[in-house]
């Protein structure tokens, strides 16, 4: 009897333990998995909001910035999906970038982002359409116009810049052919400048720079409003719908994260992206953060969502 | 231009960034000794810790970091034949040779002197062509790149003398291991037997961690006894010879840190290949190629000059577009933005004092760390003279470190072992191990090259011998591929004529 009321004590104790646990939140350093190799946008992200998240959490502790690449992704993605739920894991997810092995139904995935507690977003960046500057094409009515397929440049097939690609010229009836195995969005722009393809399909924040030292031009921009002036805007495309393409950088942690847990996470994100020191970052690097909640990140998850699986017969093969 | 020299000189010489200079350069020793950890690991660990001071604490400690992480590897290359990264793997073709005859002073003077010298030629390369480097960049498309690689590609057969069939079986199963993985023209994975790990393909530092160390560690032991095998003569005195033999052998040097410049120019090509082209271009310059492989001193300069000269080459594509050649500079341009600098096609224009800064440290480190490498040489060398019961445990151990430390994978330890074993089997069946690693390293760039230049033309090969550099590159494969013949039969002619 007095081992059976022991055993129920322990019980309690450990449904009771999280609960404990959250209120002295955090107690130690905290593990911010970023699932790519160092030196790209999500590490640049996690390594410059990082050391700002810690003067805005309860407690003075090391946020980590930990990066585990392989597997596209999947692994640092699955390291987070499986970690205890307490709050000292999270990570920054590419969405659609890890959205889309899911929906096309990868062997071995070993997370669904479904299930996972979304903490927060530093925003999403837009999609358009570019040309190399001397490149005849004023619009993408003079693409579509063309009576043979337009070449586009753009990494792997099984990649989302590959999708997008595919699902933009569908949407505005243009005739494609992809050149595809570029690695990673500053090497297809790139390729389209240097003439290996007629046009680009890519994110907005890396084909500025290169419209602002003169080698390309953006004719369209998947946006509600456009953003580059003299460039068409999705509407003007007579494709509303083109502005659900973006990428997205999303925070989470595991499933079934104890609420007061999220919640402490959740603020002090939001509290770093709103901070000063974060913005004076954001306008000297160029890079912009659009801070958004909890809820704006559970949201934009299932936009996209619901907008790949419609178009889920242009995302690749499986791996 | 002169004027912001003098600012970007002004900002470095300051004690804050000398003293951060220093401690890149000791990092990057470090770093460059420990298998498998190479500069991209090392800035990405350390760079961040320089937030919050100036720009220039964080380019000194990066410019440091670059310019001795390449010596440092290219230490334990020479000595216990453990590349330190996969770029140092040419320099144990002939460096370890050297080793062995006791001689590890000489190669690893040469590879100091080789190394500064590189560097500062792959500087001044860099700065003559700023003006032209997007033209540069621009030039190189789908068709230069898998010309290059099989440039790459042909010199497996020349690269074992003797052995040309032997080399191009190790080459063929070499082109098998570089095609697993993502398939990144059509998509999904492939020969991956289900593994997850294998997914992004066979990494290089495991790789070559286990071809190259383990395989020389189970002889050793089998053998006894230790590395230099007279253990009376070990050159520690032949140090300042090998500094001298750069420049005696001054040509091989120009060419190392030229093509370690262009290479290092190209991105997406990278430091192997650049030492390894050299090395070859060296061999087949040489009145001697069969004295290479044996402990030829050229064959330790050309690869150690061209893997210097590469960072060099490395900053044309960062500045005329704000792209990075290596992986090295992508975590590079992650800290500048930390700092608040746009990497971009625009970065020059915005941060002309910073670039400069960056460019003069990368000069200072590539002296400093060769004079404070040539301080260490005398200890350093001691280890040839251990014996094998001490050293191959060592070896073995940090071994398995170093194939960890790389990507924190325990499943880089499995392929280091695996790769280790197929090294000894290549080594007891008397079948080079070079084309394995040459066709590693090139094998999936020639191949998604290849797709991509077919998508661009239509299908038409003409695109690699229309385009100027293509068809520069085309006669170059030509002429490596015929030359060793027709000077096998000129050598031929003239001695029929010498005995008649």
């Amino acid at each position: 009897m007095n081992k059976l009321l022991a055993a129920l004590i322990t019980c309690a104790g450990m449904v009771t333990a999280p609960v404990a646990m959250a209120a002295d939140f955090p107690a130690k350093n905290i593990q911010f998995v970023i699932p790519v190799s160092p030196g790209g946008g999500f590490d640049t992200y996690v390594r410059a909001v990082a050391p700002i998240i810690e003067r805005h959490l309860p407690q003075s502790v090391n946020i980590v910035p930990t990066n585990i690449p392989a597997a596209g992704g999947a692994r640092g993605a699955a390291q987070v999906y499986r970690a205890k739920p307490d709050g000292y894991t999270i990570g920054i997810f590419n969405i659609p970038g890890m959205l889309v092995p899911q929906i096309r139904g990868d062997s071995d995935l070993q997370y669904d982002l479904k299930k996972m507690t979304w903490l927060g977003s530093f925003g999403q960046d837009g999609y358009g359409v570019g040309v190399p500057t001397a490149s005849p094409y004023k619009t993408v009515a003079d693409l579509k116009a063309l009576d043979r397929p337009v070449k586009f440049t753009a990494s792997g097939p099984s990649s989302t810049a590959y999708s997008a690609t595919m699902i933009a010229t569908d949407m505005l009836g243009i005739k494609r052919e992809i050149i595809s195995g570029y690695k990673g969005s500053n090497d297809y722009v790139l390729a389209v400048i240097r003439g290996d393809g007629d046009a680009v399909i890519g994110p907005l924040p890396v084909m500025e720079k290169f419209v602002e030292s003169g080698e390309l031009r953006i004719i369209g921009t998947f946006e509600e409003k456009s953003s580059v002036p003299g460039a068409q805007n999705a509407v003007e495309m007579g494709q509303p719908d083109l502005s659900k393409l973006s990428v997205g950088r999303l925070v989470a942690g595991p499933p079934d994260l104890p609420p007061e847990v999220a919640k402490t996470l959740s603020e002090s994100l939001m509290a770093a992206m709103q901070d000063p020191a974060m913005a004076t970052w954001s306008k000297e690097s160029g890079i912009a953060v659009e801070p958004g909640d909890a809820a704006s990140a559970k949201g934009i998850l299932e936009g996209q969502f619901n907008f790949y699986e419609r178009y889920s017969k242009y995302l690749g093969p499986a791996n | 231009m002169l004027d912001v020299a003098l600012t970007a000189a002004g900002n470095v010489f300051t004690l804050q960034s000398l003293l951060f200079l220093t401690i890149g350069m000791l990092i990057g020793l470090v770093v460059g000794v420990v298998p498998g950890m190479g500069g991209t690991t090392a800035l990405a660990v350390f760079g961040p810790m320089t937030v919050g001071l100036d720009p220039y604490s964080a380019l000194s400690l990066a410019g440091g970091l670059m310019g001795a992480v390449s010596f440092g590897g290219s230490v334990t290359s020479i000595l216990i034949n453990l590349p330190g990264g996969a770029p140092n793997a040419a320099t144990c073709l002939d460096g370890y040779p050297l080793a062995q005859q006791g001689k590890a002073g000489l190669a690893l003077g040469a590879s100091a002197s080789a190394s500064s010298v590189g560097g500062v030629i792959g500087v001044f390369t860099l700065l003559l062509v700023i003006p032209i480097s997007k033209k540069i960049v621009l030039a190189f498309g789908p068709s230069e790149f898998f010309l290059l690689a099989t440039l790459g590609l042909v010199t497996i057969a020349a690269c074992a003398p003797g052995r040309m069939l032997r080399a191009m079986i190790v080459g063929g199963i070499g082109l098998l291991f570089a095609f697993i993985g993502f398939d990144n023209v059509n998509g999904g994975t492939r020969f991956t037997f289900g593994i997850e790990h294998l997914w992004e393909g066979i990494p290089l530092a495991p790789a070559m961690i286990g071809l190259f160390a383990f395989p020389e560690m189970i002889e050793l032991s089998a053998k006894g006894g230790s590395i230099a095998k007279d253990k009376g003569q070990v050159g520690l005195t032949g140090t300042l010879d090998g500094v001298w033999a750069s420049f005696k052998y001054w040509k091989t040097l120009l060419r190392g840190s030229l093509i370690g410049t262009l290479v290092g120019a190209i991105p997406g090509v990278g430091g192997t290949v650049a030492a390894f082209l050299a090395y070859f271009s060296t061999v087949q310059a040489s009145k001697n190629p069969e004295s290479f492989g044996k402990g030829n001193i050229e064959g330790v300069i050309a690869p150690e000059a061209a893997n210097n000269a590469k960072d060099g080459g490395n900053l044309i594509p960062t500045l005329a577009f704000g792209i990075p050649g290596t992986a090295e500079m992508a975590v590079l341009l992650g800290v500048l933005v930390l700092h608040g600098m746009e990497p971009g096609p625009t970065m020059i224009l915005h941060h002309e004092a910073e670039i400069y800064g960056l460019i003069l440290t990368l000069t200072l480190s590539s002296i400093l760390a060769s004079v404070i490498g040539l301080m260490m040489v005398r200890p350093l060398a001691m280890i040839t003279r251990l014996d094998a019961h001490i050293l191959v445990p060592s070896v073995i151990a940090i071994s398995f470190v170093g194939a960890y430390a790389n990507n924190s994978l325990p499943g880089d330890i499995v392929l280091a072992f695996v790769f280790g074993v197929i090294g000894y089997l290549l080594i007891r069946f008397d079948y080079p191990r070079l084309p394995l690693v040459i066709a590693l390293v090139l094998g999936e760039l020639a191949e998604r090259s290849f797709a991509q230049a077919m998508m661009i033309s239509g299908g038409s090969w003409s695109i690699f011998v229309t385009r100027p550099i293509s068809a520069l590159l085309f006669a170059l494969i030509v002429m490596a591929l015929t030359y060793p013949m027709i000077r096998t039969l000129l050598q031929r002619r003239h001695s029929v004529e010498e005995v008649s």
